[in-house]
């Protein structure tokens, strides 16, 4: 069984009187990637922050590889890696500067900067300036940074808003690889395909407590509801819809009268998607 | 803490850091407000001291001053003649030597020479003059003579040369622009663009990378104050003393500097602030422009006690007598400040948000 790289029991923090994380508790094993939602102002960034040591919490604890954050800050933010959602780079210094001062920082004797940039699709550009840099390629040296250290547990921040298709499928692959070696990956992001796609399992965050946490399978299966979606022939000799919600008792006899009754010229089955389960727990949307 | 971090991210901002125009300006303003000084009030350009001597005794003093290429010496035949050239400013500093003043220093007596001294003539000559005065007796007796020289200002009081006057102000913008300005503003553009963030999730600690910062304020800092003196010829005989009196106004101002960039958001409420409350750094200067100024207001501000000691030093030609009760205050204030930056560090926790 694996054994759990993060470990948030109670996490709490406070701005003032508003209370932006309250007493939110969960796991994630080694080698699982845990996909993080919310809608702006959920508590998503402060809890991303007590975990990765930037902020204290203010009741409760993280533990991270076994160790207190607070009380270990330095062992454990030399076994993480952390790509934020704001480009955050030197921009007047050149990748591979960036990424060799990183690299010094967590005492990496031997590193290989052009070898990273060659694999998260940055091949010759490291001599550049990154203010020369587009915003997905930008992106890329972020996440580049954020493995650099081969890291245990790594964090990742809305690591592909707002990024070309090819970019985002970059770091989806990159965020892959580094699951096959062994890497925890605490992800959030608005983007719900992409939780979908890439998470093991999730948690909805809502108003500073998590309102959600399984697989996505299993939150389809626990909230989301299942349709058939059919064009019919219309009398007009248009093309009409028809939706028949699955796993009901109704739902045999919707069927059967759908084929009987109407001329159907395409159907398919439909799930519920992250989004739609998000909606029905908490009432609003993820922006 | 680690002392290999601080040394990279130290490496990072020389190399990268000093690119950015407050780094540049920090170096270039004092040195050009120096050089207009000089140029404008004539210190750049002048030549050795002049020492006018009234020798009533065939001293052997005079042929060892003669020797020197240091001084130029002027020999004058009565005390109404000497105080005159003094007053005319024809020499810097006049000197009258008693029949029995060889005989007087060699039998082990005290020497004591009145020395009169033209009220603007600066202080860097008078002091070359006096240590001179002072070296030369001890050689020719061979001991370590107790010298006392008088000196009596012949003229307006008050007539200190403004080169003189402006050197507390130029060494005051040398030290504080960049041992305040830098960290401050290398701080602040951490912040301004979240790469703050990115370095304290590695194992650097926010106290490392605020050591780096403060340290490259202080080398700057030091460097420059020290470039000012020496392009002033204002090193009096204590230079050591004088690097430390440096050192510890260097550590104010970068202290000062990163209590402002804990606390600042962006570049324009720190120039406010360097606008606005520059003048509580820079208001002591002005008992050394304006001497009618009574000192006791000086010593309300902190920075008097940097400028008074190195004003002491390199135009009073004091030494650690006369300059240690300021330097106590200025290493308490110094340790002071210390901890409400430690105490700032501990309690902010959210620099990038």
């Amino acid at each position: 069984m694996a054994r759990d790289a993060i470990v948030a029991e109670e996490l709490t923090y406070r701005y003032g009187e508003l209370t932006a994380v309250d007493h939110i508790s969960f796991n994630v094993a080694e080698s699982e990637i845990l996909g993080f939602l919310g809608p702006n102002g959920a508590g998503k960034t402060t809890t991303f922050k007590m975990l990765t040591g930037q902020l204290k919490p203010k009741g409760g604890q993280a533990r991270l590889l076994g160790m207190d954050v607070m009380k270990n800050v330095e062992k454990v933010q030399g076994e993480i890696g952390v790509c934020f959602e704001t480009t955050n780079l030197y921009e007047q210094m050149s990748a591979l500067e960036n990424l060799n001062l990183f690299a010094r920082l967590f005492g990496m004797r031997s590193f290989d900067g052009n070898a990273l940039l060659e694999r998260v699709g940055l091949p010759g550009r490291g001599k550049d300036r990154v203010e020369t840099y587009s915003k997905g390629m930008k992106q890329r040296l972020m996440v580049a940074r954020a493995i650099l250290n081969r890291p245990r547990v790594l964090f990742l921040d809305e690591p592909t808003a707002g990024l070309d298709p090819t970019s985002s499928e970059t770091i989806r692959n990159i965020i892959l690889e580094e699951r096959e070696r062994g890497a925890t990956v605490f992800l959030t992001t608005h983007d719900m395909l992409e939780a979908d796609k890439l998470s093991d399992r999730v948690a909805f965050m809502n108003q500073g407590e998590i309102v959600a946490l399984d697989t996505p399978h299993q939150l389809k299966q626990q909230h989301g509801k299942r349709a058939l979606k059919a064009k019919v022939a219309g009398d007009d000799g248009g093309l009409e819809d028809r939706e028949i919600t699955l796993d009901t008792p109704e739902t045999p006899e919707a069927v059967r009268k759908l084929f009987s009754q109407e001329k159907v010229i395409t159907i398919h089955s439909e799930e519920a998607t992250l989004e739609d389960i998000f909606i029905s727990l908490t009432g609003r949307g993820l922006v | 803490m680690s002392l290999k971090r601080v040394g990279i991210l130290l490496g990072k901002e020389f190399l990268h850091g000093s690119k950015g125009y407050i780094f540049i300006f920090s170096i270039v303003a004092p040195l050009v407000i120096s050089l207009m000084v000089s140029l404008i009030f004539g210190t750049l350009f002048t030549g050795k001291p002049t020492l006018g001597v009234l020798d009533e005794g065939n001293s052997q003093l005079i042929p060892m001053i003669q020797e020197l290429d240091t001084l130029n010496i002027k020999e004058y035949n009565s005390t109404p003649e000497i105080r005159q050239a003094v007053e005319s400013g024809a020499v810097d500093v006049g000197i009258a030597l008693p029949a029995d003043f060889d005989s007087s220093v060699t039998g082990g007596g005290k020497a004591e020479i009145e020395a009169y001294t033209w009220g603007e003539s600066l202080a860097k000559d008078r002091s070359v003059i006096a240590v001179t005065i002072t070296n030369l007796i001890r050689e020719m007796t061979g001991q370590e003579s107790p010298v006392d020289i008088v000196a009596i200002t012949l003229g307006d009081e008050v007539s200190t040369p403004w080169g003189d006057r402006m050197l507390p102000v130029i060494v005051l913008v040398a030290v504080f622009l960049g041992g305040l300005m830098l960290p401050a503003t290398l701080i602040i553009n951490e912040k301004a663009k979240r790469t703050l963030e990115a370095l304290i999730v590695t194992p650097a600690s926010i106290a490392e990378v605020f050591t780096a910062k403060g340290t490259v304020g202080l080398i700057v800092s030091m460097f420059m104050g020290v470039l000012i003196l020496v392009i002033n010829q204002a090193f009096g005989s204590h230079p050591l003393l004088l690097v430390m009196v440096l050192a510890l106004g260097g550590i104010m101002a970068v202290e000062i500097g990163l209590i402002l960039g804990i606390l600042l958001k962006d570049f324009t409420a720190l120039f406010t602030v360097w606008k606005t409350a520059g003048i509580l750094i820079f208001a002591p200067v002005f008992i050394y422009m304006f001497p009618e100024i009574p000192t006791w207001i000086g010593r309300i501000f902190p920075t008097y006690y940097i400028i008074q000691p190195i004003v002491d030093i390199s135009q009073l030609g004091g030494g650690w007598p006369e300059i240690a009760v300021n330097v106590f205050v200025l290493i308490g204030l110094d340790i002071i400040l210390l901890g409400i930056v430690a105490s700032m560090l501990r309690k902010t926790q959210r620099f990038a948000t």
